[in-house]
């Protein structure tokens, strides 16, 4: 039954994940509208079912019934592919996280580590092609911002996991987890967690790096011209970027689905990634909250003078450490 | 951090010309109220730049016009022409009155253009040919500026009357016939009721884009092999952070502004025409509307003006409540402002609401006071509507004593140290303290480019002088300090509460009958005080009648926004967005 291994397993395994990821981004909303309304003195959404837990349910309706519009002046099977090009790395990065004790989400391929780097790459597709198709002045910059600022960030982020990947010695996520770190080991790796967190936010266009789609200036910058579930997409497509970054975060520098007693009773396992996911989210929404946008030109110094080399240094050193340590 | 502030000094009552300017004088005034000076309509340049070098009045800080077709008043110094040109000019170094400026034209005419003296005349002088149709001679950029190109006249004008006229005076008789209430445009058929100038054809028409004299190089000037392109965005009306329905016009290259122009009238309402239809006291709930963030210091403005022009007194505690409305009022407007600036930054909201916590407090007060939290009306000639509640004054110190310095020190805590908001804020959007003034801005702005000059220390109005405090200055004239002049601004109101407070004595509110059957004498007057947002002036023209001749709004949101194009250029259009917030504009008050 080698076709029942390879294609129908992995198969159902995938639904499943999507299903999930596509629940947790309608509750990630609610999640942030909850606790950035708890930062501004505010409620947040009360009135859909007990506090307001029926409100992600009724945007999905609204964004249903919306009314599909196309502009005439867009490059059409461009526009109308770009959304679908944002959301679907959005969900394969998940394929190469574990989840459990020996269980990854699909497939414990050997080079997760390049996965994660490759679909990364893609991301930023989605979005230039969206702002170039619209054929609109704020979505072109948008588009070109976007372009401009995922390009840059890759690098240090890919320096970071360069290190880490030099230090484990493995490409593949579920040794990464499964395999053992030492103490100092473990304190270097926080050391980056920071200055990756703050790629991780560029990456993913999350505030204060939101530059692609900066309400302010752009209006909605490469989203302009979509509405309806086109627009849908690109938002679940930010929002299940947050979860998956969030779990590759956690998998990195938090050992994943690691916890008390997850080697004895496998379900636990998935649920400390929740729970580490959870409060890496937390540290997205409470970033929004409370600080301001730096300008588009200093977002791009702060990476090419400050990130890149830090990232080169990191990386010097991790190698030393790697060579002579381990 | 203050400055030595400027003292009031008496108001000039001689233009103490030189020889060869005495000419250009062909009449004088001064029988009604304050002295007019008529000069002859070439000699008008002459006789500003003399004013602005010789006797150092740098803000030319009203210009307006005024039709007199028709006027019932006397005629005055015996020039007859019917359009009247009024420049009122001050002096931000020595403080004190104005100098009031005539220029009378026949209709259709032109005048010289002040902008080669006053940069500043830009915006007005546009809107006083649209309204009016005078022409400027030498304008660069005489267009329509309130009205669009296809409207049909110049609506301030007497004899120019819109689809739907009824009469010239309210209470209009129609209305009510027979006890009954009835529209007059019921009554006429539907459509027809749309003119356009002549010659001039709705469907082939386009708008022209025009933009303001790139004033700085574009930067990419040093690599001239580059074959770069620069494209037009147009931020508005209807964009996030226009506060309103209000556009920029901008020309950008890459990210960098190379030109930009602020394009409004979208809310426009002829406020001036309705307020010559009005009475005298209909158009004292009618100032809320403008800078409907501030009704209380509209309101007051007003009242200064009429009170000028009929000689009316105030009782002392209204005085004192009028001080402690407009002091809230500025707190109001401040952390308002604060808010949406570093909302603008892109600090989504959390400032922004942390600030209006705040203004929530104040607002129920007012709502205590007048009956409602924005459009309060509370202000009458010769005082206030009605008197405290009970328990106001206790909770309003609470507020002055406790709240709002603990709230105002968490602000100044969060907000001042910040990294991002130094390094958005620090060196953008400067412009000099002189080319400020000369561009006739007034209010924070200038205080943060190190000037004190404030109306309440320069010509002190009601009872400031009583007062014990501060004019904040800060050097740097960038948004930074525009910031941060409110953060301090708004301190120094609640020093002024505190006394305000301390002091108010008991009697009674309202001398007089508040205005009720008012017929102000002839003449006309330009009242002025220190508004949260800048100069705020009512310039008035009565001929005894219950209505006002001539009712004009000088407002600093629409004034200061003459800074906006020469501030942006050479910015990103990030920082744009930014430029206009620290200007701190409500479109009540620029469109009117």
């Amino acid at each position: 039954m080698d076709w029942l291994q390879l294609l129908v397993f992995p198969a159902i395994r995938a639904l499943i994940l999507i299903f999930v990821l596509l629940t947790g981004f309608a509750y990630l909303t609610w999640y942030e509208r909850k606790l950035l309304a708890r930062f501004q003195v505010r409620y947040g959404p009360n009135r859909a079912g007990k506090f307001g837990l029926l409100q992600p349910a009724a945007d999905a309706v609204k964004a249903f019934f919306k009314e599909e519009i196309i502009p005439n002046h867009v490059d059409k099977p461009v526009y109308l592919l770009a959304p679908a090009l944002a959301l679907v790395p959005a969900l394969i990065i998940w394929a190469v996280i574990p989840i459990a004790k020996g269980t990854p989400a699909i497939a414990d391929v050997n080079i997760g580590f390049l996965w994660i780097l490759a679909v990364a790459g893609i991301e930023s597709y989605g979005i230039i092609l969206a702002g170039w198709s619209s054929n609109n002045n704020y979505s072109l910059l948008g588009a070109l911002r976007s372009s401009a600022q995922m390009v840059s960030y890759e690098l240090p982020l890919g320096l970071f996991l360069v290190s880490i990947l030099m230090l484990a010695g493995s490409f593949s996520l579920v040794d990464l987890v499964e395999g053992s770190r030492q103490w100092w080991e473990w304190i270097w790796l926080w050391l980056a967690f920071p200055f990756f967190f703050i790629c991780i936010l560029a990456e993913t266009n999350r505030s204060p790096f939101d530059l692609p789609e900066t309400e302010n200036e752009l209006v909605a910058g490469f989203q302009t011209e979509y509405g309806g579930m086109k627009f849908a997409l690109f938002f679940i497509a930010e929002y299940v970027n947050m979860i998956s970054t969030s779990a590759i975060m956690a998998t990195l520098f938090f050992g994943g689905w690691k916890g008390p007693f997850a080697e004895q009773y496998i379900w636990l396992g998935p649920v400390y990634l929740l729970i580490k996911v959870l409060i890496l989210l937390f540290l997205f929404i409470w970033v929004r909250a409370s600080i301001g946008r730096p300008r588009y030109d200093q977002l791009m110094k702060f990476c090419w003078q400050f990130m890149l080399p830090l990232g080169l240094v990191y990386v010097s050193i991790s190698a030393v450490l790697a060579v002579f340590l381990k | 951090m203050t400055q030595a502030t400027a003292v009031a000094e008496a108001p000039a009552n001689d233009l103490a010309l030189t020889p060869e300017l005495a000419d250009a004088v062909v009449g004088t005034w001064a029988e009604d109220t304050e002295t007019a000076y008529f000069i002859a309509p070439d000699r008008i340049l002459d006789v500003l730049a003399h004013l602005r070098d010789a006797q150092g009045y740098d803000l030319l800080s009203n210009l307006t016009c005024i039709d007199y077709q028709g006027y019932g008043g006397k005629l005055r110094a015996d020039v007859s022409e019917r359009l009247d040109v009024v420049y009122h000019l001050y002096s931000t170094r020595r403080g004190g009155g104005s100098v009031a400026l005539h220029v009378r034209v026949p209709a259709d005419d032109t005048v010289p253009s002040a902008t080669s003296v006053y940069p500043g005349a830009n915006l007005q002088e546009r809107e006083v040919y649209d309204l009016f149709g005078v022409k400027f001679d030498g304008h660069p950029n005489l267009r329509r500026i309130l009205l669009w190109d296809g409207f049909n006249g110049h609506p301030m004008r007497k004899d120019w009357h819109e689809a739907y006229y009824e009469e010239d005076a309210k209470p209009f008789r129609s209305r009510h016939p027979k006890g009954e209430y009835a529209f007059h445009e019921d009554k006429l058929p539907w459509a027809k009721n749309t003119t356009y100038p002549a010659g001039w054809d709705p469907d082939s028409w386009q708008e022209a884009v025009a933009y303001v004299p790139v004033s700085q190089a574009p930067q990419h000037e040093n690599q001239p092999h580059l074959d770069t392109e620069s494209i037009v965005v147009n931020l508005g009306p209807h964009h996030p952070s226009t506060h309103g329905v209000f556009r920029m016009l901008t020309r950008v290259e890459g990210e960098t502004i190379l030109a930009l122009e602020p394009e409004m009238g979208y809310l426009h309402r002829n406020h001036e025409k309705i307020g010559e239809r009005n009475t005298w006291l209909m158009n004292m709930p009618f100032t809320d509307r403008l800078d409907y963030l501030n009704s209380m210091s509209n309101n007051w403005a007003y009242a200064l003006a009429v009170e000028k022009l009929a000689g009316i007194e105030v009782p002392e505690r209204a005085e004192y409540l009028r001080v402690i409305m407009a002091e809230f009022t500025r707190i109001v407007n401040h952390t308002w402002s604060i808010g949406f600036i570093l909302n603008d930054l892109g600090a989504l909201q959390t400032p922004a609401l942390y600030a209006i916590e705040e203004r929530e407090m104040i607002l129920d007060m007012f709502e205590a006071v007048s009956g409602a939290r924005m459009m309060c009306n509370y202000m009458r000639f010769g005082g206030v509507v009605r008197d405290l509640p009970e328990g106001w004054r206790e909770q309003a110190a609470y507020l002055a004593n406790d709240r709002l310095p603990r709230a105002l020190d968490e602000l100044d805590r969060l907000l001042t140290e910040n990294e991002i908001l130094k390094a958005r804020g620090r060196g953008v959007g400067y412009l000099a303290v002189e080319d400020l003034i000369a561009l006739s801005v007034t209010g924070p702005m200038i205080r943060a480019g190190g000037l004190a000059y404030d109306i309440r220390k320069a010509e002190p109005y009601g009872i400031y002088d009583r007062f014990d405090f501060d004019i904040p200055t800060l050097p740097n004239s960038d948004i930074y300090d525009r910031y941060y002049i409110r953060l301090l601004e708004a301190m120094e109101s609640v020093r002024i509460l505190q006394q305000a407070l301390r002091d108010m004595p008991e009697g009674e509110t309202l001398g007089g009958r508040g205005g009720y059957t008012l017929r102000a004498p002839e003449g006309e007057v330009y009242g002025r005080l220190e508004a949260p947002k800048g100069e705020l002036g009512f310039y008035l023209a009565s001929d005894g009648k219950t209505q006002p001749w001539r009712y004009h709004v000088r407002s600093p949101s629409y004034i200061n926004l003459n800074a906006l194009g020469p501030m942006s250029v050479g910015y990103k259009v990030a920082d744009a967005i930014v430029i206009l917030g620290a200007i701190d504009i409500v479109l009540g008050e620029v469109d009117r």
